[in-house]
């Protein structure tokens, strides 16, 4: 052992990223939120494997119709059907299995939460940047436009434009190349609306945070050495801003969640895509008679949006311990 | 005469005060706002491609002369950028023109919708900002004491939660299996609830009420529990605290006053955005006010009224916007009026 102990390097000082590891163990709601975004990713993955029935466009996503099982409140509270398992989350009007449909609705959840996430981070890390960096007029202008963007109620001309372009869509499938998986066109649309009109609170944050560090010293002593702004902005801002962008994105993947559902709720969604709004959505005008298929969709939202909502908040606390006492 | 020397005196202390100044700058920000959105919005006319293809739709007996005589009565035949002038000369004169589905005003039909949304939206953030300020104190006071853990994680919970799912629960539960209280409208058709008008009144809004209100308390809670806890491990507050103050003068009129500033901008945004009502909640109540027409005019493309509501909204809320800068400097003297 002793042998052992002395080939191996010196031990470094736990990095930030083991620190804040660490610390975020420890905190039993951000692990919980973690174990719950888990689970999602799972269910979205390796979803189709296990549920009983296969997604929408297959005809054998309606088996339950052809079996009579039309309104079939979950089998478990219901004591007329035999088999307990058959339904967990009951059957909709037109027959399909409620439980499978959130089972599939779960892929696409994940898509709009990281596709919405990463085109609006994108957005306002470049936007941020180039006005907390430069400042100025063009910090003037930039954060004029985000004004805009911040002003207006995003939701409704959310609403207005994905009317407008869902309409033109013409396949409703595009098939990527080479991973030959399907990507539903209509919410695609949906997808890049919302990071169109998400950016600005973001950016403003983002602005703010580079404002705040570029006139720290070692900022200053990165210059006196004659380093370039883009050395400055990508070498030493940005590893800086990590921690916080990280925890933004959490957030936004929870907030672009939620919108994505209310969009669809409110029929503007894509119907080619079942996504979890859009369950909600078909069954709204039957809720008095198939009231499990609003409740159970409505669940999986709850619980997805909690859970990203809770990590967000334990990372947060994990790299600004400042905060938690 | 000495009076009027007295008011020319007045009225040029008043116009060459910072806070004056502070004001015109904040509107003179306000144009190129108001000008990027009435852009964006005019401009999602052209999105959706020739206004005059619709008439064509379904009509296969419309000749081009129609069409071209319609296109140079509208003006639509101008170059775009006119044509942008010509709608905001109208819109800054409160003309937004007429709805596509049934031709009347746009300016009528939003006055007939506004007062239900009002109604609703200003009960709802009244009751929010009264119930949810002394909690959140509360809850930074008592830091992860159990009655603190139980209200951030019904916070947490109110935040994560999609409005219109809590709609929906609520009303399966209270309308359909309880029978308690109305499922939609906001009023007592096909009778009378509770029997009286008044408490008719009452039964419709109870419910939307209250998804509105957990919505914002919980946003609200959060806001003011964050804030409350940065202050409070301040210096000044301890220096408060040393000087022998009471706890209560410390929290209510030390950190309160600190922790209020997110909790007014976000008072003003609410009231700003009152006008868009919550579209979500209005669908699922059936509410009969402006966000539930606004997404009915979102469906069926009625450009006239969509981009009527949107200039109106933009309006209010660059207006609350004005309000909440005013309020802060008379809040915390620490900004400058430069």
């Amino acid at each position: 052992m002793a042998s052992n102990r002395k080939e191996k390097p010196k031990r470094r000082s736990a990095s930030q990223w083991a620190v804040a590891w660490r610390r975020f163990k420890r905190n039993k709601a951000g692990v919980f939120g973690l174990v719950i975004v888990m689970a999602v990713f799972f269910t979205g993955i390796f979803g189709s494997f296990f549920a009983p029935y296969p997604a929408r466009p297959n005809p054998d996503a309606y088996k339950p119709f052809y079996e009579g099982d039309v309104r079939k409140p979950p089998s478990w509270l219901d004591p007329e059907q035999t088999n307990k398992w058959k339904y967990l989350f009951g059957t909709t009007p037109i027959g399909t299995d409620v439980f499978s449909d959130v089972i599939h609705g779960t892929k696409y959840t994940i898509y709009v939460g990281l596709l919405v996430t990463v085109i609006t981070m994108a957005l306002s890390i470049v936007i941020g940047a180039i006005a907390g960096f430069y400042g100025r007029w063009v910090d003037n202008l930039l954060m004029r436009i985000a004004e805009v963007f911040l002003v207006f109620p995003a939701l409704l001309f959310i609403l207005v434009f994905v009317r407008i372009f869902t309409l033109t869509v013409g396949e409703p499938f595009l098939t990527l190349p080479i991973i030959n998986i399907q990507i539903p066109t209509g919410l695609t649309i949906v997808v890049l609306i919302l990071a169109f009109f998400n950016w600005a609170s973001n950016a403003r944050m983002i602005r703010g945070e580079f404002l705040r560090i570029r006139e720290l010293e070692f900022i200053e002593a990165e210059r006196a050495l004659g380093a370039s702004n883009t050395r400055i902005i990508f070498r030493h801002i940005l590893p800086n801003l990590l921690s916080s962008i990280i925890v933004i994105s959490t957030l936004t993947i929870a907030y672009a969640i939620l919108l994505e559902a209310a969009v669809s709720f409110l029929g503007f969604g894509d119907v080619n895509a079942i996504t979890w709004g859009q369950i909600l959505q078909e069954n709204f005008s039957e809720m008095r008679t198939v009231w499990w298929a609003e409740i159970f969709p409505g669940i999986a939202i709850l619980l997805t949006v909690f859970g990203f909502n809770l990590l967000g908040d334990g990372l947060s606390d994990a790299f600004n311990p400042r905060l938690r006492d | 005469m000495n009076f009027g020397r007295f008011i020319t005196r007045r009225l040029s202390l008043l116009l060459g005060s910072a806070m004056f100044r502070y004001i015109v700058r904040r509107l003179l920000y306000m144009i190129p706002v108001f000008l990027g959105i009435s852009i964006i919005s005019f401009f999602v006319m052209y999105a959706a491609g020739d206004p005059l293809n619709i008439i064509r739709l379904g009509r296969p007996t419309v000749t081009q002369e129609t069409i071209d005589s319609l296109r140079r009565y509208y003006g639509l035949d101008k170059p775009i950028p006119l044509q942008y002038l010509n709608w905001l000369t109208n819109v800054l004169q409160f003309n937004f023109g007429k709805s596509l589905y049934g031709g009347r005003p746009v300016n009528f039909l939003i006055g007939s919708w506004a007062w239900e949304t009002i109604k609703l939206q200003l009960i709802s953030i009244l009751l929010a900002f009264a119930i949810s300020i002394p909690i959140g104190i509360n809850s930074a006071k008592k830091q992860y004491s159990k009655q603190d853990m139980i209200i951030t994680s019904i916070s947490l919970f109110g935040v994560s939660m999609p409005t219109f799912w809590l709609g929906l629960i609520l009303i399966i539960i209270f309308s359909f299996w309880l029978g308690w209280l109305p499922s939609a409208g906001s009023r007592g058709a096909p009778y009378l609830w509770w029997g009286n008008p008044i408490l008719d009144q009452i039964a419709h809004l109870i419910m939307p009420v209250t998804v509105l209100v957990y919505v914002m308390l919980a946003q609200n809670i959060r806001l003011i529990r964050a804030n409350m806890l940065e202050i409070l491990r301040s210096d000044y507050i301890l220096a408060a605290r040393a000087s022998g103050l009471s706890e209560r003068k410390v929290i209510y009129k030390y950190a309160l006053r600190n922790a209020i500033g997110p909790v007014i901008t976000y008072l003003g945004i609410s009231l700003g955005m009152m006008i868009a009502g919550a579209p979500m909640t209005e669908y699922v109540f059936n509410w009969p006010g402006l966000g539930r027409r606004y997404v009915d005019a979102a469906m069926r493309l009625d450009f006239p009224l969509v981009m009527g509501i949107t200039m109106i909204i933009t309006v209010m809320t660059l207006i609350a916007n004005l309000i909440i800068d005013i309020c802060y400097v008379y809040i915390d003297p620490r900004i400058r009026l430069r």
